[in-house]
């Protein structure tokens, strides 16, 4: 793996303070709703959730992450490694990647959504490219986001397919607002593992299946609050990313 | 649209609700001309299924017109216009579990995956108006649906079948059918059936199709005993009679060769078991009440099949499961691999060897839905199988 991010941010200070509103809010939320569902559940969930945060508080360590997940999908390495190695596909598997646009053979610009869906924009470069086998990038040292990740392609030997690993690396927040993160299903190892899995539905299928934007009855308090706890709101592909797509493909 | 709603434990409502629009390129959505509840609806009726969300459309019954069809899907699979039946679960067609026609273990149509790996490893095919951990769809109880990858399941139903005949190719009928298939039928066997509603209607005909000498049904409402004898079937009361006994002496201490038990998570019983399931599942240490499975292990003979195609969600306890391995048991399970049995057993319908229309007790508009679940889950006036007219309005009684 290439070395993209030596320095590893290490200040605390604001940006601290913003993590602490975002576990405030997702801790009287979890709190709230548990209050209201007024059954043990509830209680259970209220309980759980303060707990949860107590905990998370006690220990703040920083470390360097890294995280890995594997897969294996119905389709050959040639496929898997053209629909990854176009950048702006990347959108369409990736739930926090607004979009990436493809600046040239190895450079391209990528909008991601950070906390509260604030756009974050970063320039990546490709520092590998193994046609079939292997693609890794980085993004560029002047970057905000400090990140590189690697994605290999391996037949399987009796032909049931292709093995997709993907390892992201990234300099995370403290353990605080990686419980929160956790809680709202933007856990790290939790999104590469969704990603990885939308990728092989949209290889597989053509598309992403998602209930993002469906029909449905009033929600209520209730409602939108399982929604969060399901990560319906953060994790479900959004259909629009397919609508851009089909508009330039 | 109007569309049923689940808003809580007992409490469904009908709603005004925007439209379904196509989501994703192989979508298409339906007109809904009839649609059914379920017996595994019941189970989210009474709030015993986790991962429901207030406010879901629920329904997987469902039947109709194709409005609209997606850019994704070819003319000559799927086109507007065209009657469909829809099958429950949803498949991608194209993932390995698919290609090994295990449709209802499809990789690829539960969006929420994730929470169905955390309770069960790995994640089924996403359903139609059920949980969210089995993906959160929109279902079909309601004037329109949103059906996904549209060119796999939906089987195309020629004019002049009415929809009482084939509805039941949504669920039911594949269900019951794939329930007498998973107990390995040799010809002549004996199959004791426990849960004589409307799956176990069509498995006791199905086991029968399959070459069953003799059906053993089992359940307590005298209508049901009376449709499973119309159909050639024994029948047992179990709230008159020692089933354990009663199918000994009929077997000649041999027991059944295979055992089905078509009621899953909220089975009746008595004793003191019962009262602890029934109090764990209270408490929610326990979601499902396996009394029926645990029967049909003892029952089953040496070297039989259990067949489960009743629903459960989550952990049970006090499975005897020294009786299953010292006996050297089979047991095949399930949610059903619809699109296996919709073709063949929509030509036996068209063939005349079996009119599944009979197992209908309530024809009702949409708006009577939340009276409708509570009479069927209640089993008051003979009530075994309600299908709702989603474009109908009540007459003026």
């Amino acid at each position: 793996m290439t070395p993209g991010n030596s320095k590893l941010s290490s200040k605390k200070g604001p940006k601290d303070l913003l993590k602490s509103k975002g576990v405030l809010v997702g801790i009287t939320a979890l709190m709230a709703y548990g209050v209201t569902r007024r059954s043990k559940t509830g209680l259970a969930l209220a309980t759980a959730g303060s707990l949860l945060a107590l905990n998370a508080s006690r220990s703040r360590k920083e470390t360097q992450s890294h995280t890995r997940a594997r897969f294996l999908v119905n389709a050959s390495p040639e496929q898997a490694y053209e629909l990854w190695r176009d950048f702006a596909n990347i959108a369409r598997f990736m739930r926090h990647v607004k979009s990436v646009q493809v600046l040239d053979d190895t450079h391209s610009e990528w909008i991601i959504l950070g906390p509260m869906d604030a756009e974050i924009r970063w320039y990546a470069e490709i520092t590998e490219d193994v046609k079939n086998e292997r693609i890794s990038w980085r993004s560029r040292p002047d970057s905000i986001v400090q990140t590189s990740g690697s994605v290999e392609f391996q037949p399987d030997r009796i032909g049931r397919g292709t093995y997709v690993s993907a390892t992201v690396r990234y300099t995370p927040g403290g353990q605080l607002s990686k419980a929160i993160a956790t809680m709202l299903g933007k856990h790290p190892q939790f999104m590469v593992r969704e990603d990885l899995r939308r990728f092989k539905a949209l290889l597989e299928t053509g598309e992403v299946p998602t209930t993002l934007g469906q029909t449905h009855g009033p929600r209520g308090v209730h409602g939108s609050v399982e929604q969060v706890l399901f990560r319906e709101t953060g994790n479900l592909a959004e259909p629009q990313a397919a609508h851009a797509y089909s508009k330039t493909a | 649209m109007k569309a049923v709603c689940w808003m809580g434990k007992e409490n469904m409502q009908v709603h005004n609700v925007p439209d379904p629009t196509i989501l994703n390129p192989r979508d298409a959505i339906v007109r809904i001309t009839s649609t059914c509840i379920c017996g595994s609806d019941l189970h989210l009726y009474d709030g015993f299924i986790p991962t429901m969300e207030q406010g879901d459309v629920v329904g997987h019954e469902f039947m109709g017109e194709v409005v609209e069809v997606g850019p994704g899907i070819s003319r000559d699979k799927l086109k507007v216009g065209d009657r469909v039946v829809v099958p429950f679960t949803i498949a991608c067609g194209k993932c390995q579990s698919c290609e090994d026609k295990l449709w209802s273990c499809c990789d690829n149509s539960n969006p929420n995956a994730w929470i169905a790996e955390k309770m069960m490893g790995y994640s089924p095919s996403g359903l139609f108006g059920y949980t969210h951990m089995l993906g959160g769809y929109a279902g079909g109880q309601a004037q329109f649906a949103r059906v996904p990858f549209a060119d796999v399941g939906p089987i195309k139903i020629p004019d002049g079948i009415p929809d009482e005949k084939v509805i039941f190719l949504s669920d039911i009928f594949p269900t019951g059918y794939m329930g007498a298939e998973n107990c390995n039928i040799r010809p002549g066997d004996t199959i004791a059936l426990w849960g004589c509603g409307p799956v176990g209607q069509f498995a006791i005909r199905s086991c029968f199709m399959l070459g069953a000498g003799r059906v053993i049904a089992i359940d307590c409402v005298p209508e049901r005993l009376e449709m499973a004898r119309a159909a050639g079937a024994e029948t047992l009361d179990f709230s008159k009679v020692d089933v354990l006994e009663a199918l000994r002496d009929m077997t000649g201490n041999q027991g059944p060769d295979a055992c089905m038990d078509v009621v899953g998570m909220e089975a009746s019983g008595h004793g003191v078991v019962f009262m602890m399931d029934r109090a764990k599942q209270m408490m929610r240490t326990q979601m499902d009440r396996p009394v029926v499975l645990r029967q049909a292990i003892i029952a089953c003979k040496k070297g039989g099949t259990v067949s489960v195609p009743g629903v459960y969600a989550s952990f049970i306890d006090k499975v005897p499961f020294g009786a299953y391995m010292n006996k050297g048991l089979t047991m095949k399970t399930g949610q059903t691999h619809m699109m296996r049995y919709m073709q063949p057993l929509l030509e036996r319908i068209e063939r005349g060897d079996i009119d599944p229309s009979f197992v209908i007790s309530h024809v009702l508009p949409i708006d009577q839905a939340p009276e409708a679940y509570r009479t069927f889950r209640d089993k008051r006036e003979r009530c075994t199988k309600v299908v709702l007219k989603p474009w109908e309005t009540a007459a003026a009684a």
